[in-house]
């Protein structure tokens, strides 16, 4: 007998396709249903875009011209049976972020944020400057900040607290994971593992979760432990190194070349859960659960710093009534311990009326650090018929601060003193005492006490052969005065945010059930044949659909490098010709080592008539470049200066990700006849990814626009048309394209555009059987210059930041597989895969030459 | 607070005794009244909320990474 969940979905499906059996249907799915713990399905795979903005944060007296932080993430999930009552799930994922983060926290009148020295003349912008005036502020008897009025001289009391911004290039974190279960009729055993790797901080885990059913499967008892193992190993800002203080990290700090200093510290979280869920009523469930985190190693942010006030209590108070202080940032110390509790309630109520279902959250967690924290939430999910459900829902959350949470310190010493040896009469400085300090001390905001409210919306339409598409926003507000009873962190620290989400996610029960259906019903699947011999995976637009009202949704990726020795035209050449030749009329101080994209579409095609097909294809991107310094290169200038700044930091791996352009088509079939066929698209490419991204300010230099080729988009609308013939004799395949893009405007924002391309390609494929084939193609490719360049701050440091260096001539040959489901439980869904080796190379200017492409998609057809 | 937290939990534990027939289990087996029923949109939503609040998880989830930014 087939598991229980499997049959829950089914019945669904026989649901939609047969309503009159509703009833029938539904009861033989609870009959076996251990109603405690249902799963939307049991074989599904789901795709996910998110993107977070923080909002711009109150500086006061300065605006700050850096972008507030902001989150791309891509998320990919998919859920498989092995067998009977195994199940498998792997989830895959990454988050790209750059943006401006509060480092510290100080007293607005000691001038924490200052106008940029740059771009002075069109934003102020704000870098971290944690130590003002050479540290020397003043403050009256109750050691309140003064403030000097610029115009008077004189000095007043000012108590209005501010961040301190720093900014961050583009970085990116991946996580892998999967886990696997075991179903017994009234138990499941689940295990799992996986990783995540970010530049600064590597993560491994693992875990263990059980349930067990009791009472006719009313009750269930669910329970888990966790394990993670985290290392830190982070470099600090290099504008803010000058003025941390390091005494008190003498073990942690490592230095490195450069003057380079990095923060290291491992971690260690063990996690485990128990939990009950009981049905209630036939419409109303509720889970309790509680859970115990110890955690133990290096737990503090290295990135964020603490501001101390050093206030000499020897010092007499002057005529104005002034005290003499002393400002120094220390990074924050976090103890290494944390014992963290949770206790939570979640109850799901069925409203009859509306068929809505009503969703209740509470979670009360405490912790060791002083922290205890509420969440309250709730979620109304109302289904609105044909598929369509709308969920809006509230958030509510609040946190007392952590013991060791202040703003800024206050320590009653001298930061440092001369002393005179009473014997030698030598006059020698003496630093303030690191044990007069408390032993931990933390000026983050997530650390303070404060309430935080949020509500949203998400709409989710799901077609009736098990495809779902969601799309979901969220506003969130963070401010002191929205912690219950007063106390909350002072209106400085106040921001909001909004999260929003798109999501796709396509059954694979019940598409195996539909087609399993669709052909008892005797509609034969007509298209299995044509896509097990299609075109290899790395051509599009080759085909469309032939039936009013099909679809298909397919899912695209492609992977390529760069790497190998610098070419010029189809030559290598040596590194002094680099340095003298590839930067226009300047010296190269570095030169591109390695390059890497990976890009990930989602292909969605939909016949509105049966001679038309239109697509939409976003796409998702990220993309690593690492540089090395040539031999024989011009000393580096000072990194003082933008050009020295810019050359010191190539050492680091620069990455950017996110989402890439659009592509809208239009595809129809010219000509279509004895196995023969013209396709034609029509389309253009909308500008959704970014072109302007900046590298973040480093050494307090302006770093400016990152190398042309790590952008994310064309920046321009490009029209993309493709011209496809394919002709099918016996088990041969036969197909050749011409495609192009041009760029519809001259430059994008950032001021250039990329060359236009021409391709052309043609391949040849064999069926070896119905659903396997195998396929080679030659590409020719040929792409302009860029055109126009950056306007604004960039610096040239390598022949990657000249637009003659991009585009060339390039002949590829690949090698493809095809494999088609015709029949069974994966009907309708194809595979291909297809490396291209680069055969030619004859690059415009000088550029490293390509490894290769691998592209790999899948496609689904009903 | 924790000590009305366990008299809830025994409270609705005691209440399960009463039974619910196979064919009135129906409702229950909705989607929508699922306890979790966007997973991933769930994920997304508290790895932000992980990155901007102290107070984490309450399940024996792991991995998410620093949130550092």
């Amino acid at each position: 007998m087939k598991p229980h969940r499997v049959e829950v979905h089914q019945a669904e499906v026989v649901v939609a396709a047969i309503k009159s059996t509703t009833l029938a249907a539904l009861t033989a799915a609870a009959l076996a249903l251990p109603l405690t713990t249902i799963y939307a399905s049991d074989e599904e795979t789901t795709f996910q875009y998110g993107n977070y903005q923080d909002g711009a944060r109150n500086l006061f007296t300065t605006q700050s011209g850096l972008k507030p932080i902001e989150v791309d993430s891509l998320q990919s999930s998919t859920k498989l049976k092995l067998a009977d009552r195994v199940r498998l799930a792997f989830n895959y994922s990454q988050d790209t972020w750059s943006g401006a983060t509060p480092i510290t926290t100080a007293p607005l009148a000691f001038g924490g944020n200052r106008a940029s020295p740059f771009r002075a003349s069109t934003i102020s912008g704000a870098s971290p400057y944690l130590q003002p005036n050479s540290g020397l502020v003043y403050v009256d008897a109750q050691h309140n900040p003064l403030q000097q009025n610029l115009d008077t001289g004189a000095y007043s009391k000012n108590t209005q607290l501010v961040h301190t911004l720093s900014s961050a290039s583009p970085e990116t974190r991946k996580q892998g994971d999967f886990r696997v279960g075991y179903d017994w009729d009234e138990a499941s055993l689940d295990v799992g593992a996986g990783t995540s790797a970010e530049n600064d901080y590597n993560s491994s885990f693992g875990n263990i979760a059980g349930r067990l059913d009791f009472n006719k499967k009313l009750t269930s008892v669910n329970f888990g432990s966790s394990y993670t193992s985290s290392n830190t190993e982070a470099m600090l800002d290099h504008d803010a190194v000058p003025y941390i203080e390091k005494s008190t990290f003498a073990t942690r700090v490592q230095s490195l070349a450069n003057g380079v200093k990095m923060v290291t510290g491992s971690r260690e979280d063990w996690a485990g859960n128990v939990g009950i869920t009981q049905v209630l009523n036939k419409s109303a469930l509720i889970e309790g659960n509680v859970s115990y985190t110890a955690s133990k190693g290096y737990m503090a942010n290295p990135y964020k710093v603490m501001e101390v006030l050093f206030i000499d209590p020897t010092q007499i108070i002057d005529t104005e009534g002034k005290l003499k202080a002393s400002m120094r940032a220390f990074l924050e110390q976090r103890p290494s311990e944390r014992n963290q509790w949770t206790e939570s309630l979640r109850y799901v109520q069925h409203i009859a009326p509306l068929d809505a279902a009503l969703h209740v959250d509470y979670r009360f967690f405490h912790d060791d650090w002083g922290i205890a924290a509420h969440t309250f939430s709730a979620d109304w999910i109302q289904p609105l018929g044909d598929g369509w459900s709308i969920t809006p829902r509230v958030r509510y959350y609040t946190q007392d601060s952590a013991d060791f949470y202040t703003p800024y310190l206050v320590s009653n010493q001298a930061a440092s003193k001369s002393v005179i040896d009473p014997i030698t009469q030598k006059i020698t400085s003496v630093k303030y005492d690191p044990k007069l300090l408390p032993k931990n001390y933390s000026s983050d905001y997530r650390l303070s006490g404060y309430g935080a409210l949020s509500g949203g919306l998400s709409v989710t339409k799901k077609f009736a052969k098990g495809i779902e598409l969601q799309a979901g926003a969220e506003y969130y507000t963070h401010a002191g005065g929205l912690k219950p009873g007063g106390g909350g962190e002072g209106n400085y620290a106040d921001f909001d945010g909004y999260l929003i989400n798109a999501a796709l996610k396509v059954d694979l029960s019940t598409l195996s059930l539909a087609n399993s259906m669709h052909s008892e019903h005797g509609e034969h699947n007509h298209h299995s044949h044509h896509h097990g011999t299609g075109a290899p995976a790395g051509v599009m637009f080759d085909h469309v659909l032939s039936q009013t009202g099909e679809t298909m949704i397919g899912y695209r990726y492609m992977y390529g490098n760069q790497a190998g020795m610098t070419q010029n035209g189809t030559n290598t050449v040596s590194d002094a010709t680099i340095v003298n030749r590839a930067c226009g009329g300047q010296q190269c101080y570095v030169t591109p080592h390695e390059m890497s994209m990976n890009m990930h579409m989602i292909e969605l095609m939909y016949a509105p008539t049966d001679w038309l097909t239109l697509m939409l294809m976003p796409q998702f991107m990220d993309m690593h470049m690492t540089m090395r310094p040539l031999d024989g290169a011009p000393k580096s200038p000072s990194m003082t200066t933008p050009l020295g700044a810019a050359i010191l930091h190539s050492a680091h791996e620069h990455t950017t990700g996110g989402m890439g352009d659009t592509g809208m088509y239009a595809l129809f079939n010219a000509f279509d006849k004895d196995n023969q066929k013209i396709t034609v698209s029509l389309g253009m490419s909308a500008p959704t990814g970014d072109s302007d991204i900046r590298l973040r300010n480093t050494h307090q230099q302006d770093l400016g626009y990152i190398h042309y080729g790590m952008q994310l988009g064309s920046g321009t609308w490009d029209f993309k048309p493709a011209v496809t013939y394919t002709n099918q004799i016996d088990d041969w395949s036969l197909g050749a394209q011409v495609n192009g893009t041009a760029r519809f405007e001259s430059s994008n924002k950032a001021g250039f555009a990329l060359g236009d391309i021409f391709q052309a390609t043609s391949w040849g494929s064999y069926g070896w059987t119905h659903w396997l084939s195998t396929s080679v193609r030659g590409v020719y490719t040929l792409q302009g210059e860029l055109k126009g360049a950056y306007r604004g701050v960039y610096h040239q440091i390598g022949a990657m930041d000249y637009t003659n260096n991009y585009g060339g001539q390039f002949v590829d040959i690949g090698f493809g597989i095809n494999a088609a489901m015709p029949s069974g439980k994966l009907q309708g869904n194809s595979l291909r895969v297809e490396w291209l080796q680069p055969v030619l190379d004859d690059v415009n200017g000088y550029q490293l030459p390509r490894e290769g492409a691998l592209s790999a998609t899948w496609s689904y057809m009903f | 607070m924790r000590r009305y937290f366990y008299l809830y939990l025994c409270l609705f534990i005691l209440s399960g005794c009463s039974s619910i027939s196979p064919w009135e289990r129906g409702t229950l087996a909705k989607e929508h009244m699922s306890l979790e029923p966007s997973p991933m949109q769930n994920s997304l939503r508290s790895h932000q909320y992980g990155s901007r609040e102290a107070a984490s998880g309450g399940s024996a989830s792991s991995g998410g990474g620093c949130g550092c930014y």
